[in-house]
Formats: C-alpha cells, sequence, structure tokens
C-alpha cells in the first residue's frame, strides 16, 4: 500500500517523465523537419523531401500524445497539489499563460504544415514550420521557468510578521536558476531528438545494408549531427547549472555529490572512482576550498541523498560518454571525408549511435529526477513543504495504477503505429522553391 | 469593471470556444460509431487537422484559471476530482486513439493490428468526456459540492440535475457536430451522406432542446433566480433557428446558429454562477490585481495573435476539401 502522499509524488513523477519524452520530440523534430526540407527545396534532392514528409507523419502522432498527456498534467496540478495551486497558481500563472499561446501558434502552424503539403507553395509551406519550431522551444523555455521558480521562488511579498501576502508576477523569468534551467532543457530536447533520429536509422542501416543509401545516410546525419553537436555545450551548460545549485541550493548539491559534511578539500566521486580534492577545485577553483554538506540544513529539511545523488551521476556518465562518441565520430568523419567513404559504412559507429539513442532520454529523466527529488521536503523552495500542498482527496494509489496502465497501452500502440509509418513506401515527390512537379 | 471581472469574461470565452469548436470533435466521435465507411472517414477528414487546436481551448481555460483564480482553481479541482479525472482519461484515449486509428491504416495496406479497437476506443471516449464535463457542471449547479471535496468523489454526481447535464451536453456535441458534418459532406457532394447526418443533426438537435428544457426545473431556485435570461434566450432562438435552417437546407447558415445554441446556454450558465466558484459558498478568489492585469494584457496580445492564425488556417485547409 502507498501512502497518499507516495502515491501522488510517483504519479506525478511518471506523469512528467512519460510527457516530456513526447515533448522533448516536439520542440527538436520541427526543426530537423524544416532543415530536411529547406535543404530538398534549395538543392532538389528528393531525399531530403522524402525524409521531411516521412518525418512530419510520425511528428502528427508524437503531437498528439505530447498534447493528451500535456493536459493531464495541467489538469494534475489540481488534482494532487490544490493547496499549492490556491496558493502559487499566479506566482508561476504567466510562464504558462504564455506558453498555452505557444501551445496555440504550435498546434495550428503544425496542422498547416501536416496537412498543407499540397495546399500551399513550397515557400509557404516552409514558412509554416517557422512558428512550430520557434513555439516549441518557448513552450519549454516557459514551463521551466516555473520549475526553476519552485526552485528558487522570488518576488515573494511578506507582511510585517513574515508571512506570505501576494507574489510578483514576473518571478519565475528572475529565479536564480532560470537562466541554467531553460538553456539546459533546450539543449537537452535538441540532443535527445538528434541522437533519437540518428539511432533509427542506425538500426534500419545495421539491420539491412542495402539501406546504406543517400536516404538512410541523410537521415542519419542529420540527427548525428544535431545531437552530437550540443554534447560539449550541455556539459559547459550543466556545470553552469551546479554552480547555480551550489549557491542557491546548498542541500540539494550535496546531496547530488553526496556529500555529508561539510569539509575542506573534498573529494568528487564518479561511480566507484574518487579523485582527491576535485569537487573543491572544480566548484571553487582552490583544491582545498570548503564544501558545505547536507549537515548545514536542519535533518527535516534534508532531501533522499542516495537518489539525486546516483541520478546526478547517471547524468554525468551520460554526458561525458557523449562527448566522447562525439569526438569519435567527429575523428571518423574527418578521416572518411579523406578517402570519399562515409561514416555510416562503419559498422562500429552504427552499433555506438544506436546504443546512444536512448541515453540522453535517461539523462533526462535522471536530470529531472535530480532537480525535483532534489528540492525535497519543499514544494516551493522554503516556502511550503510538498504535504502541506496535497489534496484531501483520498485513494491517490488508484489513479496511480490507472495512470501507469493506459500509458503503457498507449506506449506499446504507439510503437507498432510508429514502426509502420517507419516501413511504409517512401514518398518520392520533386519540389523547389518555384512549385512542386510532382 | 475590474481587472478580475476581464480576466473572468476571457475565461468564457475559452470556455465558450471549447465548448462549440471542441464539442464538434467531441460529437464528431460519436457519430463515428456508424457502420457507414463513408461516414467515418468524413469524420477523420474532418477532425484530422483542426482537433488539436481545438484542443488547446481547454488548456487555455484551465491556465487562464488557474493563474486568475488560483483559490478557485483548487476549490474546483478538489470538488469536481471524480468527473474531471473520467474526462482526463477520455481526453487522453480520444486524443491518442484518433491519431492512431488515422495513422494506423493508412491508404493502401493493412491496418496495423489493433487499430480498428483504436477506433472504437475512439467513438466511446468522445461519449465519456462530454458526459463528464456536463455532469461536473451540473453538480456545480446543483450546490451539493464541498470546497474540500468531502462531499465525495462521485456520489455528488448520480443526482437528476447532473445526470440530466451530462447527457445535455452529449447531444449538444452530437448535434453541432450533426450539423458542422452535413456542411462538409454537402461541400464534397456526398448527397447520401447529406441525408444521413441531417437527419441525425435534427434528431440530435430536438433531443438537445429536450433535455435543455428537463434540466430547467432542476436547478435550485436561488441559481434559476440568478440565471441570464437574455443568454438563454439567445440559445433557444439560435437552437430553433438551425433546426429550421438544417430542414430547408440552408448549411452555411445553420452552422453558425448552431454554435449559438450551447454558446447562450453556456453564457446563461457561467454570469449566473460568477463570481462564485460553488454558488453561494465557495468564491473565486481572483489573483492579485496587478498579476491579473498582467494576464489579461498577455491574454489579450495572445489572442490577437492567434485568432487570425486560426482563422487562416481554417482558410487553407478547408480551401482544397472539394
Ligand atoms: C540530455 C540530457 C542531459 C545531459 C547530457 C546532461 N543533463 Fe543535466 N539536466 C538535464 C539533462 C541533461 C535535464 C533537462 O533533465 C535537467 C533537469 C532540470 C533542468 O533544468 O535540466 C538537468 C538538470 C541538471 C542539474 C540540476 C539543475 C537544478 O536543479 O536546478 C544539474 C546541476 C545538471 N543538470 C548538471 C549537468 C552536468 C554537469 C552535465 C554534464 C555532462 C549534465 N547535466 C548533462
Ligand atoms: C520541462 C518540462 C516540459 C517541457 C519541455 C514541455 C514541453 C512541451 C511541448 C514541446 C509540448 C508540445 C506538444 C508536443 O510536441 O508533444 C507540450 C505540450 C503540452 N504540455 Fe508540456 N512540457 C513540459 C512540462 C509540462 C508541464 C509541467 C505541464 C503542465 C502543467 C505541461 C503542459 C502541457 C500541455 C497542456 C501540452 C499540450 C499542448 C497542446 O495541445 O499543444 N507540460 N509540452
Ligand atoms: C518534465 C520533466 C519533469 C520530471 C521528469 C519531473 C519529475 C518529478 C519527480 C520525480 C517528482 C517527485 C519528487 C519527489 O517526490 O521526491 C516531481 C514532483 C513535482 N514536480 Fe516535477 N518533474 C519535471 C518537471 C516539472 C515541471 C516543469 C514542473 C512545474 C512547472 C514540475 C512540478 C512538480 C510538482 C508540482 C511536483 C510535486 C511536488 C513535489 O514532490 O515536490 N515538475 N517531479
Amino acid at each position: 500500500m502507498l501512502d497518499d502522499l507516495t502515491a501522488a509524488r510517483e504519479q506525478m513523477a511518471f506523469s512528467l517523465s512519460f510527457h516530456i519524452i513526447f515533448a522533448v520530440l516536439g520542440v527538436g523534430m520541427p526543426w530537423l523537419m524544416l532543415w530536411a526540407e529547406w535543404r530538398g527545396l534549395r538543392t532538389g534532392d528528393t531525399h531530403w523531401t522524402a525524409l521531411a514528409r516521412r518525418w512530419s507523419k510520425a511528428v502528427a502522432v508524437l503531437f498528439a500524445v505530447g498534447a493528451v498527456s500535456g493536459t493531464v498534467l495541467s489538469v494534475e496540478f489540481g488534482l494532487l497539489w490544490p493547496e499549492f495551486m490556491a496558493r502559487f497558481g499566479s506566482a508561476f500563472g504567466i510562464s504558462f499563460t504564455l506558453e498555452s499561446f505557444a501551445f496555440f501558434l504550435e498546434a495550428i502552424f503544425l496542422a498547416l504544415y501536416l496537412y498543407g503539403w499540397d495546399r500551399l507553395s513550397p515557400r509557404a509551406h516552409l514558412l509554416c514550420g517557422v512558428p512550430v519550431a520557434v513555439s516549441g522551444v518557448a513552450s519549454a523555455g516557459f514551463v521551466t521557468t516555473a520549475n526553476a521558480w519552485m526552485n528558487g521562488p522570488v518576488g515573494l511579498v511578506r507582511g510585517p510578521d513574515g508571512e506570505l501576502i501576494s507574489t510578483e508576477p514576473l518571478g519565475p523569468f528572475l529565479a536564480p536558476t532560470t537562466g541554467p534551467q531553460v538553456t539546459h532543457m533546450v539543449l537537452a530536447a535538441f540532443l535527445c531528438t538528434g541522437l533519437a533520429v540518428a539511432a533509427v536509422y542506425a538500426v534500419a542501416m545495421l539491420r539491412d545494408p542495402a539501406k546504406r543509401d543517400g536516404y538512410h545516410r541523410r537521415g542519419f546525419a542529420a540527427g548525428a549531427v544535431m545531437g552530437l553537436s550540443l554534447a560539449v555545450p550541455q556539459a559547459l551548460v550543466g556545470d553552469w547549472a551546479t554552480r547555480a545549485v551550489a549557491e542557491y541550493q546548498p542541500a540539494k548539491f550535496a546531496a547530488m555529490e553526496g556529500v555529508e559534511h561539510t569539509e575542506d578539500g573534498v573529494p568528487f566521486s564518479l561511480g566507484p572512482w574518487e579523485i582527491p580534492n576535485l569537487l573543491s577545485l572544480l566548484l571553487k577553483f582552490d583544491p582545498d576550498a570548503r564544501i558545505s554538506g547536507l549537515d548545514v540544513v536542519p535533518a527535516a529539511d534534508r532531501p533522499p541523498v542516495s537518489v539525486t545523488h546516483v541520478s546526478f551521476q547517471v547524468m554525468i556518465g551520460i554526458g561525458v560518454a557523449l562527448i566522447a562518441l562525439a569526438a569519435y565520430t567527429a575523428w571518423a568523419w574527418y578521416r572518411d571525408q579523406g578517402r570519399g567513404a562515409h561514416p555510416a559504412d562503419r559498422r562500429g559507429l552504427l552499433i555506438a549511435m544506436a546504443v546512444a539513442g536512448p541515453a540522453p532520454f535517461v539523462a533526462l529523466i535522471a536530470g529531472w529526477i535530480v532537480t525535483e527529488v532534489g528540492r525535497q521536503p519543499w514544494i516551493v523552495y522554503r516556502v511550503m513543504r510538498t504535504p502541506e500542498a496535497l489534496t484531501s482527496q483520498t485513494g491517490l494509489e488508484t489513479y496511480l495504477y490507472v495512470t501507469i496502465a493506459v500509458y503503457l497501452a498507449l506506449s506499446v500502440a504507439l510503437v507498432a503505429i510508429l514502426r509502420r509509418i517507419a516501413a511504409g513506401p517512401r514518398p518520392t515527390t520533386e519540389r523547389t522553391l518555384e512549385g512542386s512537379a510532382a | 469593471m475590474t481587472a478580475s471581472d476581464l480576466l473572468a469574461l476571457l475565461v468564457l470565452a475559452g470556455l465558450t470556444a471549447y465548448t462549440v469548436l471542441g464539442g464538434a470533435d467531441f460529437g464528431a466521435g460519436l457519430w463515428d460509431l456508424t457502420r457507414s465507411r463513408r461516414q467515418r472517414d468524413l469524420v477523420v477528414r474532418a477532425m484530422g487537422p483542426v482537433w488539436e487546436a481545438n484542443h488547446v481551448w481547454l488548456i487555455f481555460v484551465l491556465i487562464a484559471l488557474f493563474s486568475g483564480f488560483p483559490g478557485g482553481f483548487a476549490v474546483l479541482s478538489r470538488s469536481l476530482t471524480g468527473p474531471l479525472s473520467i474526462a482526463l482519461l477520455g481526453i487522453v484515449l480520444r486524443g491518442a486513439a484518433f491519431a492512431f486509428r488515422q495513422y494506423g491504416a493508412p491508404h493502401g495496406g493493412p491496418p496495423v493490428r489493433g487499430t480498428a479497437l483504436w477506433g472504437r476506443i475512439f467513438a466511446v471516449s468522445s461519449l465519456i468526456t462530454p458526459f463528464a464535463f456536463g455532469a461536473a457542471a451540473g453538480g456545480i449547479t446543483g450546490g451539493t459540492l464541498r470546497a474540500d471535496g468531502s462531499a465525495g468523489l462521485l456520489r455528488p454526481f448520480l443526482a437528476p440535475l447532473p445526470l440530466a447535464s451530462g447527457l445535455l451536453a452529449v447531444a449538444a456535441c452530437a448535434f453541432i457536430a450533426a450539423v458542422y458534418l452535413t456542411t462538409d459532406a454537402y461541400r464534397s457532394g456526398e448527397s447520401e451522406l447529406v441525408a444521413r447526418l441531417r437527419a441525425r443533426a435534427l434528431a440530435s438537435g430536438l433531443l438537445a432542446g429536450a433535455l435543455a428544457l428537463l434540466a430547467l426545473p432542476l436547478l435550485p431556485d436561488a441559481f434559476a433566480d440568478r440565471l441570464a435570461w437574455p443568454a438563454v434566450a439567445v440559445s433557444v432562438v439560435s437552437g430553433g433557428l438551425a433546426l429550421e435552417l438544417m430542414r430547408r437546407g440552408w448549411f452555411g447558415l445553420a452552422r453558425v446558429a448552431a454554435a449559438g445554441a450551447p454558446a447562450g446556454l453556456l453564457c446563461g450558465w457561467a454570469l449566473a454562477l460568477y463570481p462564485w466558484a460553488l454558488p453561494g459558498y465557495a468564491m473565486l478568489s481572483p489573483a492579485p490585481p496587478a498579476t491579473a492585469g498582467l494576464i489579461v494584457g498577455v491574454l489579450t496580445a495572445g489572442l490577437l495573435l492567434v485568432v487570425p492564425s486560426y482563422v487562416f488556417m481554417i482558410r487553407v485547409l478547408r480551401a482544397d476539401a472539394d
């Protein structure tokens, strides 16, 4: 038996994780589609146009699941955490209000894009993709500001006795972790999309060497470039995020790094390895610097350490591995170019990219676990505790199981349909900027 | 008029848009429960491009409510947990099922296994969702709900008024959808479908009218006294007009009139409710004026961008439908 608080948290965690998988594809895919369509128009290369068309079908299905799972979240906020919404709904209201328009524009222009292939001129069609791509990024940015505010609430208006009277509406844009969180999230979306797409084509080419043709190579390359080129920037932004957390959320930081006691010259650990004094050096540029441990906050205010720590390690591990993969791919590409070959002819690289496909998604969920579990026991950091926010309705365990069952069924059907879309006959229309010549 | 009054009007505008546009999509789902292959194809063609944009109105309403009326949002969430959860399940299943059904059975080639089942799920969830929303509205009106949800998860909704308003919502969706689909069938010259759908529009319209009349005497007196009668009159007149226009075959005009019937009823109800979340018992509790003002500004600016885009989309995607 789960108690209601645990059930509510698991429900939130599960439905957010499900949603974000579609959300990141909704952020990244439109950019890839635009790129492919534009290349096709510019060069008359039918492979690119075919890719853009194929991707747009997959996006239609993914978008539908993203939209309904997002709706679940906005209702769930009220169903599970009504006290939180009653007190702070308007505090991050602006973020979500702006987001709702991003959704509108995304849905409207995506419809034009999906159904307008043969009804709009190629140029107008391409232009319709632009608002889709921009609003996807905007919606990811806006929700993340709301979360950043929960991690570092600013703009609280307090009365003479310190009681909370109201909140400033622009708080989410001014929260201390807004900058790194938004950037890190948007980059994560591109990383996930790119590597997922590359993995799909890598698997196809591994299964059937006859598929190492122009079409699959282009799909593979577009995804790989988008994903791998961001591996290093993502780690740099992650470093920025780490510093922001260390400064503003010391307990979360201590849990992430697994530092129990405040000490000087703290070692850095990754998996089974430990390097003396490195954490102090990394964070403060001084090997002997003092790092605060969990003991800086009372025991009742400490987050669960092991989940936070392990998730953080998983994220970093994957981040580092992706950098290594990016370096190897760049080297392979450089070598092969000189010999007139293509990196997709390397079986080893294809296998590595196939394996790397799911990795950024794991890092994504792990990163969110760091952020959300590391914030505990607060729903709004140092302002409201999570149990205070919980609904008075009981039996929340049932909701959790129903949600899991429904989402599992959706996932199974979704995979079957995406495979069908991938296997269907390849569209071969020729289009140029001047008009279609079907 | 204060910023929160304006905000309430914007919420109502969003709710009306969702009722009419989203309602038409739910209704189309109901008319998908048929053996007629051509009718089902028509439903896919009509809904495919628009349903997601129409669905965003619901998100608009939710977000505007929790940003602008956080206290009211919490009260409604707690007291409506039962019907809202059911509606949510319906929304998830309907949206996903529609996409699966649409892309799982491509032209040429056998459908993916399970696609027919998703087709049924699509139709059934299109029935459950408006029923749950209607029952929620009836529950609010009935006055038995409690702000902390202590009246029960489902019990308060198993009363004559919520059940009648649930059925009314379903009938209204079926009616709007039948009117819209008739027009679409007429445009693409499918005269047999036009006849079928027209008969269904007339039947569901009469049913919706009858259910509305049935629900009126069930209203608590205090609520009935506050009902905005001009809005209700708009509803009655538009409903009657829509039926007559359908009978005569003036489908374009019937579309407009058909939207007026549920919209009028909804506005009459919402104006009677405001500024309460649960009538006579819990207020909507607006956000501080500075926040409310800013939200009104953002919502207005956003709508100025979204509405023309929406109209443009409809124009483009309808242009070649025939
Ligand atoms: C592709 C996914 C991905 C990858 C490769 C990384 N991250 Fe990350 N990380 C995320 C995806 C992510 C995220 C999108 O899941 C989070 C959750 C909340 C957020 O804003 O970004 C996140 C959060 C997050 C946080 C917590 C922020 C907070 O609570 O305010 C820190 C400190 C880092 N990351 C640091 C890193 C470092 C040092 C990495 C080094 C390689 C790294 N991340 C790679
Ligand atoms: C950081 C986490 C999140 C990101 C990056 C994100 C991003 C997105 C994106 C890109 C979409 C477009 C749909 C798609 O392409 O699949 C979307 C849809 C949606 N999201 Fe999220 N989201 C996040 C979390 C949330 C949360 C916490 C909520 C609600 C409280 C939410 C509510 C919604 C809603 C209602 C939709 C549907 C919009 C539509 O119909 O177009 N999202 N989200
Ligand atoms: C989409 C990526 C996200 C994931 C995977 C995620 C994950 C989680 C997890 C694991 C929890 C449970 C924490 C615990 O009980 O220890 C949680 C709680 C929560 N998250 Fe997130 N989160 C995400 C984004 C967001 C965003 C963008 C928001 C708000 C704008 C948000 C709001 C909440 C709330 C309100 C809770 C419940 C209260 C709490 O336990 O603190 N989350 N989330």
